[in-house]
């Protein structure tokens, strides 16, 4: 009994501790999400009581010639930005793992544009990528392309151009990889030398295996980041020309906010939510397959 | 060594801490205060602008006018705040049931937020404060109403007009007369228009344009509303129904797109986006790579800031129609001021407002954005010191009846939206504009009629 009421006075002083957490988390967290699910299949402006229609927000979507434009603008922006993004970082960090003269400098270098806020970074990218006078088709037409791309302004050439900008904020992941390149033991790389592995071949049976969580984590934040993509295109083309830069947070925004459909923008955001778990879950699955944690 | 070097160490440490302490010390006692001391016998009117830089040292001016006139005399004070994204603020405020007793939103947003019932009606306000149609342009008493209720008052109003660049007409005086034009003047007809731009191009060995005579998308801010100089309207506001595929409309945006077509749809994107930004000397119209632009009455006002050495090279006309006796035809715009649904000082919030819409207050106000007044009754001294020299040709125009409000529509952003990805597709050739039309027509009407059914809906559940 009295070790019963011990254990239940250190739960009753735990939850004390832990209630400022707990109460925002319910109040700000938990609350607005169940109610976001409610109001999903609301026809609900915030400015009048939510009024219940049953799934007609999901059927208009599935009618939406918008929202299956922006659907495959965000996918087709996911399966570029994400896996050359992923690339691109493992190589930048690869390369400032090795053993050179300042490399501290350069990897302050590579993380800096991280720190750069979002709006910032878009207006800087703007000037570099405007067709006359940026930095961008300048050095092209010095290099003799006669006709350079109109980056922002061409729909063909929007979407690489923001992929090309989501380089710039790679800094986080590369000090991610970083961190787990220098945890692979040294001894599995002495051992791959002596049995006459090249570096190509200790990169990919001793580096990349023994990342694999590092890699794992960062397709997972990848994903989400991708699915998410907003401030970028919000910024720079406004989701022009012609929709082409387009995306579902950005649709899920002007909804809620610009034409005061808060349980349409609802629906879309409890669509973006399943996917995000599907996919996550999908990588999660596929893990099991690629994903290699040390002492197991 | 050892112990020296732990005493440098705790040295080191002690000094931070005592330039940190020190530092905070400091701003505690000397950093910034609240900027603004509030009288305690005075009713306090939260006042909510969207405003920033110049245009907010101008509401402001007339807010302290306010406090030191009016508001001393009655007991008010306005506490004015420069906020952006001042529509989803307001909303969102109005949402929880604490707005601000004041908002200065945009003309297009009223029947919008009228229709959600966001608003409170200043019908009854207004007669008490003897402010009646008969005061105003009609074109802007008109864009403060929806469903025949008065639901904002006018802060700030302007029109459109042709500005031109005097120096590249006369450079290009020779082309001009040759097609027999006159450098000497502005355009009088979409004709002429064509065939002054026409003249005044200059296109590289390239095919790249170094300069445009006249481009429909620069800035293309108005684009929704082109189809009012052919005669067209895309809303019967008798019928509530949109009319997209009415000839005059039909007829803008085959002369939007035929300016693609003649340039060629990449070299007129190629040039556009190599533009600079409109609130710099990079702006096409004063960097002289545009000859000519559809321009509200402000514009004088960057002219003058960003290239003061451009002041005297450049004029304003009335922007030409495509039929000769369609004249003087004009779309204005207005910001305006309304009270919110749940304002705490509605009364006092509305002698504010009121104030502002007084003659002298409006134009003191008109002049520092240099925009024109809404008003009927416009004073000479205001016309003689304005700074937008052909201020008579911009307040003539909103006095025209040929004068354009904005259309009272409550899903007005989707409808801007659709229109502006309907006008990127058609100068990228993707599609005709008799086919963009069409689809407009039928996914807007839809949304339009969606819309009202709901609202419907709740009117009925509301009984």
């Amino acid at each position: 009994m009295t070790k019963f009421r011990h254990e239940a006075w250190a739960l009753v002083r735990g939850l004390a501790f832990l209630s400022p957490w707990l109460t925002g988390f319910l109040v700000f967290t938990v609350v607005p999400v169940c109610l976001s699910l409610y109001y999903s299949f609301c026809d609900y402006s915030l400015l009048q009581p939510p009024l219940f229609k049953g799934l007609a927000n999901y059927r208009m979507l599935w009618h939406d010639p918008v929202f299956r434009k922006v659907l495959g603008n965000t996918v087709v922006y996911g399966l570029l930005a994400l896996p050359l993004g992923m690339l691109a970082a493992l190589g930048v960090a690869m390369l400032l793992n090795s053993k050179i003269r300042g490399v501290s400098i350069y990897r302050t270098i590579v993380f800096l544009p991280s720190l750069v806020p979002a709006v910032a970074s878009a207006m800087l990218w703007l000037w570099l990528f405007n067709s006359k006078l940026g930095l961008i088709n300048t050095t092209l037409n010095a290099l003799g392309v006669a006709n350079p791309p109109g980056w922002l302004s061409d729909v063909r050439w929007a979407m690489p151009a923001l992929v090309l900008m989501s380089f710039w904020g790679i800094g986080n992941s590369v000090v991610i990889y970083l961190a787990g390149l220098q945890d692979v033991p040294r001894e599995l790389y002495e051992a791959a030398e002596i049995d006459g592995a090249s570096s190509l071949r200790q990169v990919w049976h001793v580096t990349l295996p023994s990342i694999s969580p590092v890699i794992f984590f960062n397709l997972i934040m990848g994903i989400i980041g991708t699915l998410q993509v907003f401030a970028t295109p919000f910024i720079m083309t406004g989701g022009g020309p012609a929709r082409s830069t387009y995306f579902f947070t950005m649709y899920l925004y002007d909804n809620a906010f610009t034409y005061l459909k808060m349980g349409y923008a609802s629906a879309i955001a409890w669509i973006q939510l399943l996917m995000v778990l599907a996919l996550t879950a999908l990588a999660a699955w596929s893990s099991k397959r690629w994903v290699h944690y040390q002492g197991r | 060594m050892s112990s020296f070097s732990t005493k440098v160490s705790t040295a080191i440490k002690t000094l931070i801490v005592v330039v940190l302490s020190a530092s905070a010390l400091l701003l505690l006692a000397f950093g910034p205060r609240a900027g603004e001391e509030l009288p305690k016998d005075c009713v306090i009117v939260d006042y909510w602008e969207k405003w920033a830089g110049t245009e907010e040292a101008g509401i402001r001016q007339i807010v302290d006018d306010f406090n030191q006139t009016i508001g001393r005399e009655k007991r008010i004070y306005v506490r004015c705040l420069s906020t952006s994204g001042v529509i989803e603020k307001t909303l969102v405020a109005t949402a929880a049931g604490a707005p601000p007793d004041v908002a200065g939103l945009y003309n297009q947003n009223i029947p919008q937020f009228a229709a959600m019932d966001a608003l409170e009606p200043l019908d009854e306000m207004a007669t008490a404060h003897g402010i009646t149609a008969d005061a105003y342009k009609k074109v802007f008493w008109d864009e403060c109403h929806y469903d025949g209720r008065l639901y904002g008052l006018v802060s700030t109003a302007y029109d459109l007009g042709l500005y031109y660049n005097k120096d590249i007409l006369r450079q290009r005086a020779l082309p001009l007369r040759a097609r027999g034009l006159d450098p000497g003047r502005a355009p009088r007809t979409i004709a002429e228009l064509d065939a002054y731009a026409q003249a005044i191009d200059q296109v590289n060995a390239s095919g790249g344009i170094d300069v445009a005579g006249y481009i429909p998308l620069e800035p293309g801010w108005y684009q929704n509303y082109t189809c009012i100089w052919f005669g067209g309207s895309w809303w019967d506001r008798k019928n509530k129904k949109f009319t997209f595929t009415d000839p005059g409309v039909v007829r803008a945006y085959s002369w939007i797109q035929s300016y693609s077509k003649r340039f060629g749809s990449q070299s007129e994107t190629a040039f556009r986006s190599g533009l600079g930004t409109f609130d710099s000397p990079q702006n096409a119209f004063l960097a002289g790579k545009v000859a000519m632009e559809q321009q509200g009455t402000f514009f004088a006002n960057f002219i003058e800031k960003q290239k003061p050495s451009m002041m005297g090279k450049w004029a304003a006309a009335p922007f030409p129609s495509f039929d000769p006796n369609l004249k003087d035809v004009t779309y204005c715009n207005c910001d305006v001021l309304v009270i919110p649904r749940g304002a705490k000082h509605k009364a006092e919030a509305f002698e504010f407002i009121a104030f502002v819409n007084r003659q002298d207050v409006m134009e003191k106000l008109a002049n520092s954005h240099c925009k024109i007044s809404p008003l009927a009754k416009v004073s000479e001294q205001f016309l003689d010191h304005h700074r937008n020299p052909y201020i008579r040709t911009f307040d003539s125009l909103a006095a025209s009846p040929n004068a354009h409000p904005t259309e009272p529509i409550p899903i007005l952003p989707e409808v801007n939206d659709e229109m502006n990805n309907f006008v990127q597709r058609l100068v990228m050739l993707q599609v005709t504009p008799e086919q963009g039309l069409q689809e407009m027509q039928d996914r807007l009407q839809q949304k339009y009629d969606d819309f009202m059914e709901e609202q419907r809906k709740r009117r009925n559940v509301r009984r």
